[in-house]
């Protein structure tokens, strides 16, 4: 490969082509055009018969351009694909999707025997660089007598790689191990098979991602931070952030390096321990508060004066939100023990907000802001966990209130989309940056920005995700930076899951499956 | 059936006082128990139309009061309506085991005493 003092990309060679092509095309049809003109015009036809003489040339040039294009497009295709492969081969930084060679357009036209050479070619490169390794891996593989040399570099490399605290898996096309070092985090069950023990969080797993990566990817790579390879009542945890590299059709197709991160993570999981203890202690006084706060603004009504009342509503909302934020971190430490249990019944949107009607509107009013309902009551019934949907609701409208402005409006609407039921959450505030986005629904993450100027934990967000998903259901984001954020939380019809739920007693495990959108292995009570 | 009479079991000075004066205030007829001993009793004694009963109490825990009045072959408050109202994190089987002979189970944390009243006002139109 010629490298260039100018960095040249093979990307760029297409819009070449492409200028080449279309201007051969404009100029050909042009002189067509032209020499078509004076022949009728030799023939008389401009003086006889103007209109024939229009009609000719207009449709020789229609007819022309239109059948060159084509022609072009048919030609060119698989050109263009040969050079996306080879793009995407070589490594360049590109927004385009390799051609993906099970296509059945390619499979009918014999093109994918092209692209998988391609692409096969571009990996037996690769592993020249990779022997050392792989031949350490396939220990007994009857490959012709490894070098000596290269045999004690690949014990010395194995060596090393046992040394460190860092984890190196590699695995093939079948997703068997066909390599680990000592650090990796490793589990052997009854039969004798080895696979990979690590939990990750809600539906963003590596095995998810490699049926992906399967579908339409040649070379990808992806990371995932704060996973860790037990559960929290278990012995010697620990935390990883991972780095998987896939590389289609390679002999090491999956490498996954994970780098240990337990003195960093360790940490404040040790404190959401605390800290879930600690709320399930506050709850015996958040109780007292709310309850006095209740009782005695009942039987004050008549003698406080407006301005008493507001401020007997904003203890109430004070302290309606610290309960709410308890709620958050008892949610979420029983969700990371796998402990969080949904009890789905028929309920409707707008029967789940009226649990919380009051508080939110009082919330929305003490800090000045104008919340709208717009809930319609012909929405389809949904299958849902009322507390817990009420808890993710109110997490929604309490972060629509922290990050947008005095005067503010929120929006609350709701629609049917197929066999889903979406409930939107629309603020006019601060909105964010789409870097943001992605890592919204981390645990304990907060914008740089809002780190600064806002109050709050960082789980709201995180375990709305895990209720939502629990049911089955989708959470996502939509923001503008500056302009304001919609949230929007699907959850699936009743009709659409009501025999899941039946097969199950309701509050089983079972009941909740893997795949589309249900979740496995939450199982537990609220309360 | 109107619901007149409650037994009330809380061992929580703060808490017992907050739900005796609501509902007296609403005009129900409130007895207050603090310890599961007495609660027992009184719920033996006496024919409520309410039971509301924590968990962790002193002397008899909420689940074995429950258990000794509905756990036997027999029924012995056939009249009464149970609400447990609790802040304890129960495991599942206990917790299920409460629920199926309960009429209501409430995680007091979650409620206000006007949330309560709205609930005993629904045992008295039953759907």
């Amino acid at each position: 490969m010629a490298v260039n003092k100018q960095q040249k990309f093979a990307k760029d060679f297409w819009p070449y082509v492409y200028r080449v092509v279309a201007t051969v095309i404009i100029t050909s049809q042009l002189i067509v055009l032209l020499v078509i003109a004076v022949i009728l015009y030799l023939f008389g036809f401009y003086e006889t018969n103007l209109v024939a003489f229009a009609a000719i040339l207009l449709a020789e040039a229609v007819l022309g351009t239109v059948s060159s294009v084509a022609i072009y497009k048919l030609v060119a295709q698989p050109m263009k694909d040969m050079l996306a492969a080879v793009i995407h081969v070589s490594g360049e930084p590109t927004a385009t999707t390799p051609p993906n060679p099970n296509d059945a357009r390619y499979e009918q036209t014999g093109f994918k025997d092209v692209l998988q050479t391609i692409y096969g070619l571009a990996s037996s490169d690769s592993d020249k660089h990779t022997t050392i390794l792989s031949s350490a891996t396939d220990a007994p593989a009857p490959i012709t007598a490894p070098v000596p040399a290269v045999k004690l570099a690949a014990t010395m490399l194995e060596n090393a790689l046992n040394e460190t605290n860092c984890g190196f898996v590699v695995m093939n096309h079948q997703r068997n191990i066909t390599f680990a070092n000592k650090a990796a985090p490793l589990s052997v069950d009854t039969n004798g098979v080895t696979s990979l023990s690590l939990i990750f969080n809600g539906r963003e797993t590596l095995d998810a991602w490699l049926e992906e990566c399967d579908k339409n990817a040649v070379h990808a790579e992806h990371t995932w931070s704060r996973i860790a390879d037990k559960l929290p009542e278990e012995d010697n945890r620990r935390f990883f952030d991972v780095i998987a590299s896939y590389d289609k059709g390679a002999e090491s197709e999956v490498v996954l390096s994970l780098i240990d991160r337990t003195h960093l993570y360790e940490v404040s999981e040790q404190e959401l321990d605390f800290i879930a203890f600690a709320a399930h202690e506050l709850r015996g006084p958040i109780t007292v508060i709310r309850g006095y706060l209740d009782v005695l603004e009942d039987e004050l009504k008549d003698v406080l004066k407006d301005d008493q009342i507001e401020l007997f509503h904003r203890l109430t909302v004070s302290a309606n939100r610290l309960s709410g934020y308890i709620n958050n971190i008892l949610n979420t430490s029983r969700y990371d023990r796998r402990h969080l249990k949904m009890h789905l019944a028929e309920t409707t949107v707008n029967e789940v907000y009226d649990t919380i009607k009051d508080d939110m509107k009082l919330r929305a009013s003490a800090q000045n802001r104008l919340l709208a309902i717009n809930i319609p009551s012909d929405l389809p019934t949904i299958a849902g966990d009322t507390a817990s949907l009420s808890e993710v609701f109110g997490n929604l409208i309490d972060n629509a209130i922290k990050y947008s402005n005095e005067g503010g409006s929120i929006i609350v609407s709701a629609a049917q989309k197929g066999d889903m039921v979406e409930i939107y959450v629309e603020d006019h505030g601060i909105g964010m940056p789409t870097s943001v986005i992605g890592n919204l629904f981390q645990k304990f993450y907060r914008s740089h920005r809002s780190r600064e100027t806002v109050a709050g934990t960082g789980i709201g967000l995180y375990i709305s995700k895990a209720i939502v998903e629990s049911h089955g259901g989708n959470i996502s984001v939509r923001s503008e930076d500056g302009r304001g954020s919609t949230f929007t939380v699907s959850l699936p019809t009743y009709t659409s899951v009501a025999d899941k739920l039946k097969a199950g007693d309701n509050s089983n495990e079972g009941l909740i499956e893997h795949g589309e959108g249900w979740i496995k292995n939450h199982s537990m009570y609220r309360g | 059936m109107a619901i007149k009479t409650i037994l009330m079991v809380e061992d929580d000075r703060f808490i017992g006082e907050m739900y005796v004066r609501s509902l007296k205030k609403s005009g129900y007829t409130v007895d207050w128990m603090v310890d599961g001993n007495d609660g027992l009793i009184a719920a033996r004694n006496k024919t409520y139309d309410l039971i509301l009963l924590d968990v962790m109490l002193p002397e008899r825990r909420g689940s074995d009061i429950l258990e000794a009045l509905r756990g036997g072959t027999e029924d012995l408050i056939p009249h009464s309506k149970v609400i447990i109202l609790t802040n304890f994190e129960q495991d599942d089987e206990s917790r299920m085991a409460m629920e199926k002979k309960a009429d209501g189970y409430l995680i007091k944390a979650e409620i206000t005493p006007s949330k309560l009243l709205s609930v005993i006002a629904q045992f008295d139109q039953p759907a």
